[in-house]
C-alpha cells in the first residue's frame, strides 16, 4: 500500500514538475517579446482608459434657428435647449440655410417657429414648431429627436397651464402625473461607469482567444512542435501550460486594469466582491481559450490564426451586450446571444461590480457560462488531441 | 524603381496567397461575414425593456394608465410584484430594466383633481439604454398629461374635448429626419459598416506579412537579391491592397443592395477616397509588420490600432461630437473617423469633393505618412 502510494505521490510530483517547467517556458517566452508585452499592458491599460473618453449621449448638440416670430414667446422656448444636451448655434435668417448646415455637419438641430407662434398660442390656435434633425448617425439623431421632443412638450403643456391661470404653486391642483424617475446603479448615467468596463471585458476575450491559439500554432509553424513531440510530455501536459499560463498573464492584467484605470482614474464603484468577479473571470478566460485552441487546430499558420480569430471575436463580442444593449438586438440574434460565453460574463462583471450582486443572483449566468464553457473547452482539447494522434 | 522587380515580388507574394487556400478564403470570407452579422444585427432601436410594476392603487385608472406601458412595443410586460422590496432583486439579475412605482389612491387624486407622482426606477448600466428608457417614460407620461389636462379643461370650461386638446397641447411638434427618414439604424449603420470592415480587415491580411519573412529567415532571399526596399514594400503590398479594393467593392454592393442603404454622392469621389482608405489600413499592416520581431506581437498590435479604434472612435457607435476634448483629440489620431465621414456624406448626404475634400487630404497625408515611416523602417541590412 505504502508502495503504491509513494509511486502515485511520484508520478503526480512529475506530473506538477512539468507543468510548471512548461508554464514557465510560455511565461519566459512572453515575456522576452518587449513589443507584445506593450501591446498587451497598451490594451489592459490605456485602451480602457481610452474608453472611458467617450460615450453614446448627447452632449453640446448644435441648434441651430430660424425664428420667424421674434416674439417673447419663441425666445423662450429657444431658451430651454440647453447644455448639457443642446448648444444654441446662433439664428438663421433664412429657412434653407438650414438644409446647408444640417449636410456639411454644423449644425444637428435645426429648429423652425413659424410666424405668429405668440400670437397663435394666445389666441388658443394650434401651431407648430418645425424639427429637422441630422439622422445619418442614429445615435445623435435619436437623441436629438426625442429630447427636443420632450422640451417643446414641456413647453407647450406650461404654455397651456399659463393660459389657464394655473400658477406654479397650484400645480398640485392640476390632475395631471409628475414623473419621478430613479435610474439605478449608474445615477447621473456616466459613461465613463460602463465603457471601461464593458472594454476591459472585451479585451480580455481577445487575449484569452489569441494569446492562446497564437502559442499553439507558433510552435506548428516554427516547427518547435516536433521538439515537444519527442519530449515525455502528453498532448494535455503540452496544452493546459500555455492555457494556465495565458490565463494569470490575463488575471494580472485585469487586476492592473481594475485596480490602476477603473478604480484610479474613473473611481467606479467596486460594489461587490472582488474575489468572486476575479473567480469568475479565472473561469472565463480558462475556458474561453478553448476558442482559441479550437482555432490553432484548423490553421497551419499565424496568418490564417489571426483572420479565424476575427471571425469568432467580433460576432462574439458584437452578440455579448459590450457595444449594443440586448434590448437591441433584433429578433433571432437576440435568442442567440445565449451562444455567446461574453454575455453572460458581461451580465456577471456588471452584476458583481455595479450592481453589487452575488451567486444568488447571478447564479444562473454562472451556470450558463460554466456550461458553455466547458463545452468550447472540451471540444478545442478533443481537437488537440486529435492532431497528434 | 524597377517595374518589373515589383511586378516579380507582387507575382511571388501572389503565388504565395493563391497557394494558401484557407487564407485566400478567408480573406474574402471574413469582410463579408462581418458585413452580414453586424449589417443585420446591429441597431440601436432599443425596444421589448422588460418592466414590471408595483400597483398600490388597482383600480380602474391605474390600470388604464399602465395600459400606456404594456400595449407599447418599447415595453415588454413582466408582471406585477406585490412590493417595492422585490424591484432590487430583478433589477439586479437584469430580469426587468424598469419598475414602475404606482401610488395608493392614484385614481382617486386624480378624480378628485390633484397631481400623482408616479415613480420609475431605471437599470442604469448601460447609459445608452438608460437614455432610450428615459425618453420613452417622459413621452408615455407627457402624452397621458395631455389628455388629462385637456379633459381637465373641457370639465372647467365647458369646451368640447377636441377643442380642449388643442388648448391643452398648443405647440405641435413636426420632426423631420434628414438623411434617413424612417431614422432606420441600418442604413447609416450598413453605410457605416463598409469603413469598419475595410479598418479592420486589411491591416491583418498586411500585418503578418513582412513579419512572417522574417521570422521563418525568407527575408533573408530579398536581402540578397536586387530588389531595392521600395520596390520591396510597393510589390509585397500590392497583392493585399487588390484584394482589399475588391472587399471595398463587395461591401458597397451589400450594403446598397442588400441593405437597401441609398448612395447619393459621388462615384468617382467615394471610390478615389476609398482607394486611399485603403492604402492607409494596409500602410497600417505593413508599419506594424515592419515594427515587430513576432508574428504573435504583429497580431495584438494590430489588434490595439484597428479593432479598438474603429469600434470606439470612428464615429459607428459612438458619436464623436459628443466626446469629451480628450476623445476627441483620439478620434482625429486615426483614419476611420474621416473616412466614416466620408461614408456618410456619399451614401446618406449626397455630398462630394466640395465639402469632403478635407477629410480625403486627411487621408491622403495619414498614407502618406505611413508609407514614408515604412519605407524609413525598413532596411536591407538591419541591425541586429
Amino acid at each position: 500500500m505504502k508502495f503504491l502510494d509513494d509511486d502515485l505521490r511520484g508520478r503526480v510530483g512529475l506530473w506538477l514538475w512539468r507543468f510548471w517547467a512548461m508554464m514557465l517556458k510560455e511565461l519566459i517566452q512572453l515575456g522576452r517579446d518587449s513589443l507584445l508585452v506593450f501591446a498587451i499592458t497598451y490594451l489592459f491599460l490605456f485602451d480602457v482608459y481610452m474608453a472611458g473618453n467617450v460615450g453614446m449621449n448627447l452632449k453640446n448638440a448644435v441648434v441651430t434657428v430660424h425664428d420667424a416670430d421674434h416674439s417673447a414667446a419663441s425666445r423662450e422656448l429657444i431658451y430651454r435647449f440647453q447644455p448639457p444636451y443642446f448648444k444654441l448655434g446662433g439664428e438663421m435668417a433664412d429657412g434653407r440655410a438650414g438644409q446647408r448646415l444640417l449636410d456639411t455637419g454644423e449644425a444637428l438641430v435645426v429648429l423652425d417657429i413659424p410666424p405668429r407662434f405668440e400670437h397663435d398660442i394666445q389666441s388658443g390656435k394650434p401651431t407648430a414648431v418645425q424639427v429637422q434633425v441630422d439622422a445619418a448617425n442614429t445615435v445623435l439623431g435619436f437623441l436629438a429627436a426625442s429630447y427636443s421632443a420632450q422640451i417643446i412638450g414641456q413647453y407647450g403643456f406650461d404654455q397651456a397651464l399659463a393660459r389657464l391661470g394655473v400658477s406654479a404653486s397650484a400645480l398640485e391642483n392640476v390632475p395631471m402625473i409628475r414623473d419621478e424617475h430613479r435610474v439605478w446603479y449608474n445615477p447621473n448615467q456616466k459613461d465613463a461607469w460602463f465603457m471601461p468596463l464593458s472594454e476591459l471585458l472585451v479585451v480580455i476575450t481577445i487575449m484569452a482567444i489569441m494569446l492562446p491559439a497564437a502559442a499553439a500554432v507558433r510552435e506548428k509553424e516554427r516547427g518547435t512542435i516536433e521538439q515537444l513531440l519527442v519530449t515525455p510530455l502528453s498532448p494535455i501536459q503540452i496544452l493546459l501550460p500555455k492555457v494556465v499560463a495565458m490565463t494569470l498573464v490575463i488575471l494580472l492584467g485585469t487586476a492592473a486594469s481594475i485596480l490602476l484605470v477603473l478604480h484610479g482614474v474613473f473611481d467606479f464603484p467596486m460594489k461587490g466582491s472582488l474575489a468572486l468577479f476575479f473567480t469568475v473571470t479565472a473561469l472565463y478566460a480558462f475556458t474561453t481559450s478553448g476558442l482559441g485552441i479550437f482555432i490553432s487546430t484548423l490553421a497551419r499558420n499565424l496568418a490564417q490564426a489571426a483572420l479565424l480569430a476575427i471571425l469568432v471575436l467580433l460576432p462574439m463580442i458584437f452578440l455579448s451586450g459590450a457595444w449594443t444593449p440586448p434590448e437591441a438586438m433584433p429578433a433571432g440574434l437576440r435568442e442567440a446571444m445565449v451562444l455567446s460565453p461574453l454575455y453572460y460574463f458581461i451580465e456577471m462583471g456588471y452584476g458583481i461590480l455595479l450592481k453589487g450582486a452575488g451567486l444568488d443572483i447571478l447564479w444562473d449566468s454562472l451556470l450558463g457560462l460554466a456550461l458553455l464553457g466547458m463545452t468550447i473547452f472540451g471540444l478545442g482539447v478533443w481537437r488537440f488531441r486529435r492532431q497528434f494522434g | 524603381m524597377n517595374l518589373r522587380r515589383i511586378l516579380a515580388v507582387s507575382y511571388k507574394e501572389w503565388r504565395e496567397i493563391v497557394r494558401d487556400r484557407l487564407f485566400l478564403t478567408l480573406a474574402f470570407v471574413v469582410p463579408a461575414a462581418l458585413m452580414l452579422v453586424f449589417g443585420f444585427g446591429l441597431t440601436l432601436d432599443v425596444e421589448h425593456l422588460p418592466f414590471a410594476v408595483v400597483d398600490h392603487d388597482k383600480s380602474a385608472a391605474s390600470r388604464d394608465y399602465l395600459h400606456r406601458y404594456i400595449d407599447s412595443r418599447y415595453f415588454d410586460y413582466r408582471g406585477d410584484l406585490e412590493s417595492e422590496r422585490d424591484i432590487a432583486r430583478l433589477l439586479a439579475a437584469s430580469r426587468i430594466r424598469l419598475a414602475i412605482v404606482i401610488p395608493p389612491r392614484f385614481g382617486e387624486r386624480l378624480a378628485q383633481g390633484r397631481a400623482v407622482a408616479v415613480q420609475t426606477l431605471i437599470d442604469g448600466t448601460f447609459p445608452f439604454r438608460t437614455s432610450s428608457s428615459k425618453g420613452y417614460v417622459v413621452a408615455i407620461n407627457s402624452a397621458y398629461n395631455g389628455e388629462l389636462l385637456a379633459r381637465y379643461i373641457s370639465d372647467r370650461m365647458g369646451v368640447t374635448l377636441d377643442a380642449a386638446m388643442t388648448m391643452a397641447q398648443p405647440v405641435k411638434v413636426e420632426m423631420r429626419y434628414m438623411f434617413n427618414q424612417e431614422i432606420r439604424s441600418t442604413w447609416s449603420i450598413a453605410s457605416v459598416l463598409v469603413m469598419f470592415v475595410l479598418m479592420i480587415t486589411p491591416p491583418f491580411l498586411t500585418a503578418l506579412g513582412v513579419v512572417r519573412e522574417k521570422e521563418n529567415g525568407s527575408i533573408y532571399n530579398i536581402y540578397a537579391s536586387t530588389v531595392t526596399r521600395g520596390e520591396f514594400l510597393i510589390g509585397k503590398l500590392a497583392p493585399y491592397v487588390g484584394i482589399s479594393l475588391l472587399n471595398f467593392l463587395i461591401l458597397w454592393l451589400l450594403a446598397t443592395h442588400l441593405f437597401g442603404a441609398p448612395f447619393k454622392g459621388d462615384p468617382l469621389f467615394f471610390a478615389l477616397a476609398s482607394i486611399i482608405f485603403v492604402s492607409c489600413t494596409t500602410g497600417i499592416g505593413l508599419l506594424v509588420s515592419l515594427f515587430v520581431r513576432t508574428q504573435v506581437a504583429a497580431m495584438m498590435l494590430t489588434v490595439v490600432v484597428t479593432i479598438v479604434p474603429s469600434v470606439l472612435y470612428s464615429g459607428l457607435l459612438v458619436p464623436i461630437a459628443s466626446m469629451d476634448p480628450m476623445g476627441q483629440f483620439e478620434a482625429h489620431l486615426f483614419p476611420a473617423m474621416y473616412y466614416a465621414d466620408i461614408v456618410l456624406g456619399s451614401f446618406l448626404k449626397g455630398v462630394g469633393l466640395d465639402v469632403l475634400w478635407g477629410k480625403a487630404l486627411a487621408l491622403a497625408l495619414y498614407a502618406a505618412v505611413l508609407w514614408t515611416a515604412s519605407f524609413l523602417l525598413f532596411h536591407k541590412r538591419p541591425k541586429a
